[in-house]
């Protein structure tokens, strides 16, 4: 990717920058919008072109055939289906779960029963401020509509991908929408390619550095909430979740390189004083 | 002459923001962006399928008063046009756009707002890209002044629009249309067809093709078109936010 293409609403995208047409339809991401020009001649189909809707960087995909926007990293979450997301119960009703997944935005429902295993008499009892890390299920259509979460997959039902569920015990951090994106593509990719991926290094060497003391888990939600969990620490256990979480932010708010990432890591540890 | 300059995202808590300081009229604004919110009872009903606008104007020092509300209903029903409000998300939703004066001569109680209103709506522009809230198209808007002698003032100083026989402000698209329009003052059509010139000119530069050269040198002494400006902020701070990708090896 040499010279990144940078649009503002109302540009159109030039042709060239979309992937080569082959048989598959050309699939349009977010920010981006078809619009028909009808052409002054009747006998003459309309012309379309791709008009971009928000700011960012043309990222196209030519395995897919898909193109899209990467927009600002500070935006507000839009769910979309099949996002994973850290929800917090508001209230519960008797059928379901009312779930916090953005501030200032309406409730996303979770059905009281789409939890692996979950029967009329055995579901799980979460309370007002628990944690889950769910799938987005749906938007929802017309008036009124509500998104729906699920921490199972209602084909198979198995906690599909693995590690749906309540979260217990752990901290939750705020980054912004982009770096959990980021955090994403980077744990899902194997360690030695995160950097190649994402610009990331910070788990790969938290995760080598924290291994004597027990190791950490991690759920990251693409609606900006990373949960971190100590659990096997012992006594580090606290310190080594909020040097974590201190790494995360400071990485997000900065803009840190893969250099200074480190560099990072190996302040915040020795100033919370955990042996690496 | 010093064009303006404005940051992208100085607040971190809102959904997008922006700063914005023009040096000729001495303004400084501060805006934010929080989209899509709910709103707050059911504002939404009559039209159901798209997002609400909401602009509030807060002035320096003095709490708001006509003029802001005035004002906040020129910015209002311009934003609203440029808004894609039925977008995934954000139907019967509300996007909340806050300007704060911060800095420059405050508007007094009761006086125009045609001079601040370029830079109020450049703010808005620039935080609601900062938001990535989806918009048909952005614009640039520019505010002249024309004294006695028939003189056209760009972005004029407080003193030189108290001076002004007429003060136009006038807002493009960035495909060049008019999108607002707002005078006051006596003046002709003949004032307002050089006035127009000399602001398409202003905000799209190389736009206007026209015969004389009168308009050809305006576009030397302004300098960079406002629309190159606004392009530019939004670029650096892109190549800002995707340095990781863009930079990497």
């Amino acid at each position: 990717m040499s010279s990144p293409l940078i649009l503002l609403p109302g540009d159109e995208v030039p042709s060239e920058y979309l992937p080569s047409t082959n048989s598959a339809p050309l699939r349009l991401g977010a920010g981006l919008r078809l619009l028909t020009q009808p052409s002054s001649n009747p006998s003459k189909p309309p012309s379309h072109v791709i008009a971009a809707t928000q700011p960012g960087i043309l990222s196209t995909d030519n395995r897919k055939n898909a193109a899209s926007i990467l927009s600002t990293p500070n935006r507000r979450y839009i769910p979309t289906p099949n996002d994973l997301v850290i929800a917090q119960i508001h209230h519960s009703s008797p059928d379901y779960f009312h779930c916090m997944v953005t501030p200032q935005a309406p409730h996303a429902l979770l059905g009281q029963l789409s939890f692996e295993g979950a029967t009329k008499k055995t579901r799980p009892m979460l309370k007002q401020g628990d944690l889950v890390y769910a799938r987005v299920l749906s938007m929802g259509l017309g008036a009124g509509a509500e998104v729906e979460l699920t921490c199972v997959n209602p084909a198979t039902g198995r906690a599909e991908p693995g590690g749906l569920g309540p979260l217990t015990g752990g901290m939750v951090f705020d980054v912004s929408i982009g770096m959990a994106a980021r955090l994403m593509r980077a744990s899902s990719s194997s360690p030695e390619q995160q950097e190649a991926v994402a610009g990331l290094v910070v788990l790969e060497e938290l995760g080598k550095k924290l291994e004597k003391t027990g190791g950490f888990e991690i759920a990251i939600g693409r609606n900006g909430k990373v949960w971190v969990d100590c659990a096997n620490g012992g006594e580090t256990a606290v310190k080594s979740t909020v040097a974590i979480g201190r790494c995360l932010s400071t990485i997000d708010e900065h803009d840190l390189n893969p250099t200074d990432q480190r560099k990072l890591v190996t302040r915040i540890l020795r100033e919370m004083k955990i042996e690496s | 002459m010093v064009g303006p300059t404005a940051t992208l995202t100085p607040l971190s808590r809102a959904d997008g923001s922006a700063s914005y300081r023009c040096p000729s009229t001495g303004s400084n604004i501060l805006g934010s962006v929080n989209a899509p919110v709910e709103l707050p009872a059911r504002r939404d009903a009559l039209r159901p399928e798209d997002a609400t606008v909401e602009v509030f104007v807060k002035p320096g020092t003095a709490p708001g008063g006509v003029g802001e509300r005035y004002i906040e209903n020129v910015i209002k029903n311009m934003l609203a046009k440029l808004i894609l409000g039925r977008e995934k998300g954000y139907a019967r939703r509300g996007v909340v756009i806050t300007l704060a004066t911060i800095g420059g001569e405050s508007v007094g109680r009761g006086d125009s707002y045609l001079t601040l209103l370029p830079a109020l709506i450049h703010t808005a522009l620039l935080a609601l890209l900062s938001a990535a809230v989806p918009l048909s198209m952005t614009f640039s808007a520019t505010v002249l002044a024309v004294n006695a002698s028939g003189e056209i003032t760009r972005e004029p100083s407080e003193k030189e629009a108290a001076a002004a026989t007429s003060l136009h402000a006038l807002a493009f698209s960035s495909k060049g249309h008019l999108l607002l329009n707002e005078s006051q003052g006596a003046f002709d059509f003949d004032t307002w067809e050089k006035v127009h010139a000399r602001a398409l000119a202003i905000c799209h530069g190389t736009l206007t093709r026209t015969s004389d050269g009168d308009v050809a040198m305006a576009e030397d002494v302004d300098g960079q078109p406002l629309e190159g400006t606004v392009r530019e902020t939004v670029e650096d701070k892109l190549h800002q936010d995707y340095a990781w990708k863009t930079d990497a090896p």
